[in-house]
């Protein structure tokens, strides 16, 4: 194989490069899987230091109480207990940082002071010989607490209500934030509709899950602190800590070892990381933390639980004029940095998804209640608002008699309209969003066929069938959701002498196959095999300073920082070759893993030969040339917004995926059991690097999708706000017998401004299962009245619609 | 979640672990472990002594003769399920133990453990009343032997006195003309039954002549339905299902509501899954096909 490299760019990428015949496109296995599959991989809980200890953290019992006193003397006492810490031996540690200008100030301290706002709010820390001892001493902390009780909030209505108990004192409500938003066309097509109606839409409270839960270790060895933390941003959690306890940041390294998984919840910067490193400076030896399942559903970010009260003006024929919307967003106590304001914005950016759909106002309420803070997970909002969108469209289609499919047809973007500018300021820069559904359609026509055969002979069964047709903004500004962070990811790229290549970066691997991704790009870029190329992610002291992986991200951002590495590399181990080889360095060109004058006849000098010039034989340089091989790539990815412009309009993203989404579901209308009978997913993410692991990335996140629209789902007591979970058996993700098989085809549309056309496709399949298998159930049950407006869609929530509908039924 | 500290013994003999199990007012009795330790685990248990019974000599005979099957204590639930003389014995038993769990938790669950747990959704109990099993079981004053009918008395409480022991357990073969079949409605594959149902049809000619129906996952334990067994007298498959569904929705009248799903959903659905059985019962005629 041949790798023409074009050397034109030496400041920046070239966009032109679009080779398809190498390693890009490939479906390269994964170098990742070999340890986790031998049970070699080693996570944060795989470490084991000489001295260490454990730490438990005390939590709160309590959803909405003021601690009164905390006695730590009986767990002193008891043996192998070596401290407990509470909020006043943390006094000298700050308050996490304020950044987000646009919400109201929560003063969040690593443990909490004198209140406490959620059950699993960490308020005392305990070090001990193990964690069986360390567990026995919580417990007697927790024994030795006295809290006064506060009045709960539990419930988004209580908590909206003017005489609702506030959870911050200086605060006149319960709001984070509020964004009132009137759009005088919107208010012009409510007045010129021929009707409207009004519906409330619920996504539940969920969680990222990961099959991980979170870790901490922390070492301090000669006021140099190492932190192995579980997180998605080592960069941003070195900064967090250094700014927290004081101390430069050079003296602070934090190390991602593995990661068994993310989904957004370990992007934030939680409390445990900045108490461990703390409590190892303090006493000199090193401390372990490890969460478990129970501390993982109460004290990880929660996301998605979401209302919508919408209201919709629409035609006789199906035409939507307008949608007003006001998304409230429960973001439980706000204390975690942070907080989950920033999802309910992308729900209003995105809530129109592949559809031409200007006239949407939206207005973005974000309300804090006495429940587990809320933050990232997988769709970031995206999910909560295409559910919304496409029960609307069903809802006209079933009140005007119109043609499902062919209301959306009407709607949906169209090649001719890119780059279309959304309601939001959202530039969706190309797509397949028509051809997409269409060959949905068709995919699903078939299975809708099959499974009504397969039924026909049993009355209690229907089947129906639902659509999605959603954009994902991916690579998106870290700015409005942190207040700090923005929007670039690095590379470093070194050829060693031997030739072989080191790659560095600044994004992580969550189990992805970011490694093999970075591995090809490399490979691809350089004219190298992807075995020659070693990549370092997760560590700061070995990796640039870079802001992680989350928000589909890691492909644009490897993309475009490697190949700015690699241009520059190129361009000097050209000059090195070209001296070698006594032309001009114009005349040289990159084949088959050396460098020669082109069209000629002559030997190729090699890598190896071009990088021991570079770091040993300096002697063989151009003459004033500098040393070294090693160059680095900062990428900003173009078009991408941080801040909103004057009409408050911003576009997030550096780019947006799509896809279409369609199921069939078979529904028992006796005991309301729902089976998946197919689904299809007709995904475009641009330029593909590896095929095989984007398709991995959408089976995933259906899956994920499929746990949001039928099982996971976080309940609290109205009343208390008690969690009514504490372990797997209240919190249900689907497994693999409920995960259907799925077809999952691919359009590439490449992105028109992002190196290589790359799009992100870590979240895609998260957005449509909630809009779809809503739909295809309500359609199953459509003549007995049934439209669904909650998730989870549940056995017992099926036969409640049936139930509540034949009532209005009787009653009309 | 780490457990708070116990003891453990593991004996070898039944006397030893009598004694032992009589040595403490909070010692447990542990076989698979796979709800016991969970629940030490969150420290919702925190008994001062385990006993292991895992090596206690003659507790691991799985006994199939013209009577039915013998399981003793340490019998995991994955060597009933594979037996396929316990299969063709007693056919409710394969039946049931598809549903316990998965593939892991039946290799170290044992089927005496789920008996004496007595899980209200859990589907071995209902098995165990529906087919007509008897316990036996070993404490301080001896060995004595219990109906599985009438030994479940609410959740995680049964007949057995703290320091007693359940040795073993025999399902009496299925008779001629009866079909035992389980069924349930769960969340997912593998979960505690939201609703379920174990039961024995005595067929005559195509009809129902008389069952023992058990609900689980309904109420507080599992529950002979007094109504339905009347109703379903006659049951064949042409038959409507009206009055056998009023009659199961009456007997679960206290069935209660949890995250899962309300009080009324478990009665409706127990009704629906009820007629849905029988009338698959009823349209096999007596073979040994299962309801699904």
């Amino acid at each position: 194989m041949t790798v023409q490299m074009k050397v034109e760019s030496p400041t920046g990428i070239n966009p032109m490069i679009r080779h398809r015949s190498g390693h890009i496109g490939s479906s390269l296995p994964r170098r990742e899987d070999r340890s986790p599959l031998l049970g070699r991989r080693r996570y944060v809980a795989d470490l084991k230091l000489p001295g260490m200890l454990e730490v438990a953290f005390v939590r709160s019992p309590e959803a909405h109480a003021l601690i009164r006193s905390i006695d730590t003397g009986p767990a002193l006492a008891l043996p192998g207990v070596h401290a407990v810490y509470t909020a006043a031996d943390l006094a000298e540690v700050g308050s996490f940082p304020h950044t987000i200008q646009y919400i109201r100030p929560v003063d969040q301290r690593p443990l909490a002071e004198d209140r406490v706002r959620y059950v699993g709010s960490p308020y005392a820390a305990v070090v001990a010989a193990d964690r069986y001892t360390a567990e026995d001493a919580a417990a007697l902390v927790s024994a030795s607490t006295e809290f006064e009780t506060l009045p709960a909030v539990a419930v988004l209505d209580q908590a909206l209500a003017e005489d609702a108990p506030r959870l911050y004192d200086s605060w006149p409500d319960n709001r984070l934030v509020d964004f009132p938003a009137e759009k005088p066309e919107v208010t012009k097509a409510f007045e010129e509709a021929d009707h409207t109606f009004t519906e409330t839409y619920v996504s539940q409270r969920q969680t990222g899950l990961p099959l991980e839960c979170r870790g901490v270790v922390a070492e301090d060895v000669d006021g140099q602190l190492t932190v192995w933390s579980s997180t998605q941003s080592p960069h941003i959690v070195r900064t967090t800590i250094a700014m927290m306890l004081g101390i430069p940041e050079p003296q602070v390294r934090v190390i991602l070892p593995a990661m068994g998984g993310g989904f957004g919840a370990k992007t934030h910067q939680y409390p445990e990381d900045i108490v461990l490193a703390w409590i190892a400076r303090k006493l000199g030896r090193p401390v372990r933390w490890i969460e478990d399942r129970f501390e993982n559903l109460v004290s990880t970010v929660h996301a998605r639980d979401q209302r919508h009260d919408v209201e919709v003006a629409y035609d006789d024929d199906g035409t939507i004029r307008a949608v007003r919307c006001a998304a409230y967003c429960d973001v439980g106590s706000g204390e975690i940095f942070m907080p989950g304001t920033a999802t309910v914005f992308v729900t209003a950016g995105c809530i129109t998804g592949g559809y031409d759909f200007p006239n949407m106002e939206v207005r973005p309420v974000c309300v804090v209640t006495n429940k587990t803070p809320s933050g990232a997970y997988r769709g970031f909002g995206t999910p909560e608002g295409m559910f919304v969108m496409e029960r609307i469209i069903d809802r006209v289609a079933r009140l005007t008699g119109a043609d499902r499919v062919e209301l959306r047809r009407r709607m949906i973007l169209q090649e001719d309209q890119m780059p279309y500018i959304m309601h939001s300021g959202g530039k969706v820069d190309s797509g397949s969003h028509a051809k997409g559904f269409e060959r949905a359609a068709a995919l699903i026509e078939q299975s809708l066929a099959r499974a009504k055969a397969r039924y026909a002979d049993d009355p209690d069964v229907r089947v129906g069938v639902g659509y999605n047709n959603y954009v994902e903004p991916t690579t998106p500004t870290y700015h409005l959701t942190t207040g700090h962070w923005a929007g670039y990811d690095s590379a470093t790229i070194r050829v060693d002498p031997d030739g072989a290549v080191r790659v560095a970066l600044g994004n992580t691997d969550l189990g992805q196959g970011a490694e093999t991704t970075a591995a090809q790009l490399a490979a691809e870029a350089l004219g190298v095999d992807p075995d020659d190329v070693t990549v370092v992610m997760g560590d700061t002291d070995r990796a640039p300073y870079g802001l992680g992986a989350w928000g589909s991200r890691g492909a644009v951002v490897m993309t475009g920082s490697v190949l700015m590495a690699a241009d520059r590399v190129l361009v000097k181990a050209r000059e090195i070759a070209a001296h070698m080889l006594e032309a001009s360095s114009d005349d040289v060109v990159l084949a088959d893993g050396g460098f020669h004058v082109a069209g000629s006849g002559t030997p190729k000098v090699s890598w190896a030969k071009v990088a021991t010039a570079a770091w040993a034989r300096t002697v063989d340089l151009p003459e004033g040339m500098e040393p070294g091989l090693e160059m680095s790539g900062y990428f900003e990815p173009p078009d991408l917004e941080h801040l909103p412009g004057a009409d408050g309009k911003v576009n997030a993203a550096a780019t947006w995926s799509n896809g279409a989404h369609a199921g069939v579901v078979s529904v028992r209308i006796s005991t309301g059991e729902i089976r998946i009978e197919d689904y299809a997913v007709v995904h475009d993410c641009g330029t593909m690097i590896n095929p095989m692991l984007i398709d991995g990335q959408v089976h995933g996140a259906v899956a994920q999708g499929i746990a949001g629209a039928m099982y996971e789902h976080f309940q609290y007591d109205p009343e208390t706000a008690q969690p009514r979970f504490a372990s797997f058996m209240e919190y249900l993700y689907p497994t693999c017998s409920e995960v259907p098989e799925m077809t999952v085809e691919h359009f590439e549309t490449p992105a028109p401004e992002q190196p290589l056309g790359v799009k992100g496709c870590g979240e895609g399949g998260t957005i449509g299962p909630p809009a779809v298998i809503t739909g295809a159930v309500s359609d199953a049950l459509a003549d007995l009245g049934v439209d669904i407006t909650a998730t989870p869609v549940t056995p017992a929530a099926v036969r409640r619609a049936i139930r509540e509908a034949a009532a209005r039924g009787a009653a009309s | 979640m780490k457990p708070a500290a116990f003891d453990y013994c593991r004996p070898a003999s039944i006397d030893e672990a009598a004694a032992a199990l009589a040595s403490s007012d909070s010692a447990k009795v542990l076989a698979g472990g796979q709800s016991l330790v969970p629940s030490m685990n969150f420290r919702i248990s925190q008994p001062s002594l385990l006993v292991d019974i895992r090596d206690v000599e003659g507790l691991d005979g799985l006994e199939v003769d013209q009577d039915g099957v013998s399981i003793g204590a340490s019998v995991t639930q994955s060597r009933v399920m594979n037996s396929d003389e316990a299969y063709s014995a007693v056919p409710g038993l394969r039946r049931a133990l598809r549903f316990v769990g998965h593939l892991q938790i039946r290799n170290r669950g044992t089927v005496c453990g789920s008996l004496a747990h007595a899980d209200p959704a859990a589907e071995l109990p209902a098995l165990a009343m529906a087919a007509g099993a008897r316990l036996t079981v070993r404490g301080p004053q001896g060995e004595r032997t219990a109906a599985a009918d009438g030994f479940y008395l609410g959740p995680y409480w049964t007949g057995l006195e703290q320091s007693e022991i359940i040795t073993g357990v025999c399902f009496p073969a299925e008779a001629p003309g009866t079909v035992t079949v389980v069924d349930e409605i769960a969340r997912r594959s593998g979960d505690f039954a939201v609703v379920g149902l174990a039961a024995a049809f005595d067929l005559e000619d195509g009809s129902v002549g008389g069952a023992r129906l058990v609900s689980f996952g309904v109420s507080g334990r599992p529950q002979r339905l007094a109504a339905a067994e009347e109703a379903v007298r006659g049951f064949h498959a042409g038959a409507a299902g009206d009055g056998l569904y009023g009659a199961a929705y009456e007997d679960a009248a206290d069935a209660v509501g949890d995250i899962h799903a309300s009080g009324e959903y478990r009665r409706e659905a127990l009704g629906s899954l009820l007629v849905r059985t029988a009338r698959a019962v009823s349209a096999s005629n007596g073979g040994k096909a299962g309801a699904r």
